[in-house]
């Protein structure tokens, strides 16, 4: 959809979902989940999931389940990228620097 | 009674969230289509309420309207020439101008309803005061016709 690591339009639900994504580097999270920490609506969502994803800032993968012993579908499983986690350091970083100026 | 009535109603909605994600996905990009639909399905099975997968499809119908926006213009650059100039026309169709998208179907939103509202008052004005304005208009008789009856023993 972009180009990979591409600087994104930062607004302020971008940031809260890079937020929750920054309590744990390492954990992937669907997209439910991420509207269960953020409370940003679907709409707003799922096009800030896929622009980080096509800028690098995230990669996704199915779930490793079997829907039909699980009782449920497969869910998308977004995580931060290496890329993804030095640009939101530095986009935090930049905030709190202004913040504190 | 009620109870049943409720669970009926909760199936119409279950219903209608699926059939506006089906409907969302479908119009998203191709590559994207089957991936969107899959996920939000999967996603919609975790919210507890009726209201909140009802929520939720919505939203997906609006994502569907940023992601297609977002990728039409991601896609123009890349294409030949050709296509190019095709795509700068589908996307100057989208294009609101110094507004966003969603800026733009506010002020088309309200667009429309001050032209419903421009258009009720000059239609019905008229009518009002037709309603209201009485025939008061004199005529001039010319000629008067004067019947002369004449009793009988008179």
């Amino acid at each position: 959809m972009g180009k990979k690591d591409a600087n994104v339009r930062m607004s302020l639900q971008t940031l809260r979902v890079l937020e929750a994504f920054m309590e744990n580097p390492t954990l992937q999270l669907a997209g439910a989940e991420v509207h269960q920490r953020c409370g940003i609506a679907s709409g707003t969502l799922y096009p800030i999931l896929l622009r980080l994803e096509s800028a690098g800032w995230f990669v996704s993968q199915w779930e490793s389940i079997d829907p039909s012993s699980a009782g449920r579908p497969r869910r998308r499983l977004y995580r931060l990228t290496s890329t993804g986690l030095r640009r939101a350091s530095e986009v935090f970083a930049s905030f709190n620097r202004g913040v504190l100026a | 009674m009620s109870q049943r009535n409720e669970r009926s109603m909760q199936w119409e909605i279950d219903g209608v969230s699926h059939w506006l994600i089906h409907h969302a996905a479908r119009r998203a990009p191709e590559c994207l289509s089957s991936r969107l639909e899959e996920e939000w399905l999967a996603d919609l099975e975790c919210r507890s309420t009726a209201l909140s997968r009802l929520g939720l499809a919505l939203g997906c119908c609006w994502a569907t309207v940023v992601i297609v926006n977002e990728y039409s213009r991601a896609q123009v650059p890349a294409a030949s020439p050709l296509v190019a100039a095709k795509g700068c026309i589908t996307l100057a169709d989208r294009n609101f101008g110094y507004f966003s998208l969603r800026s733009g179907t506010l002020f088309l939103i309200l667009g429309l309803h001050v032209s419903l509202f421009c258009g009720l008052v000059t239609t019905l004005s008229p009518t009002r005061g037709l309603a209201a304005e009485p025939k008061l208009s004199n005529q001039v008789l010319h000629s008067v016709p004067v019947e002369m009856t004449v009793l009988p023993g008179k």
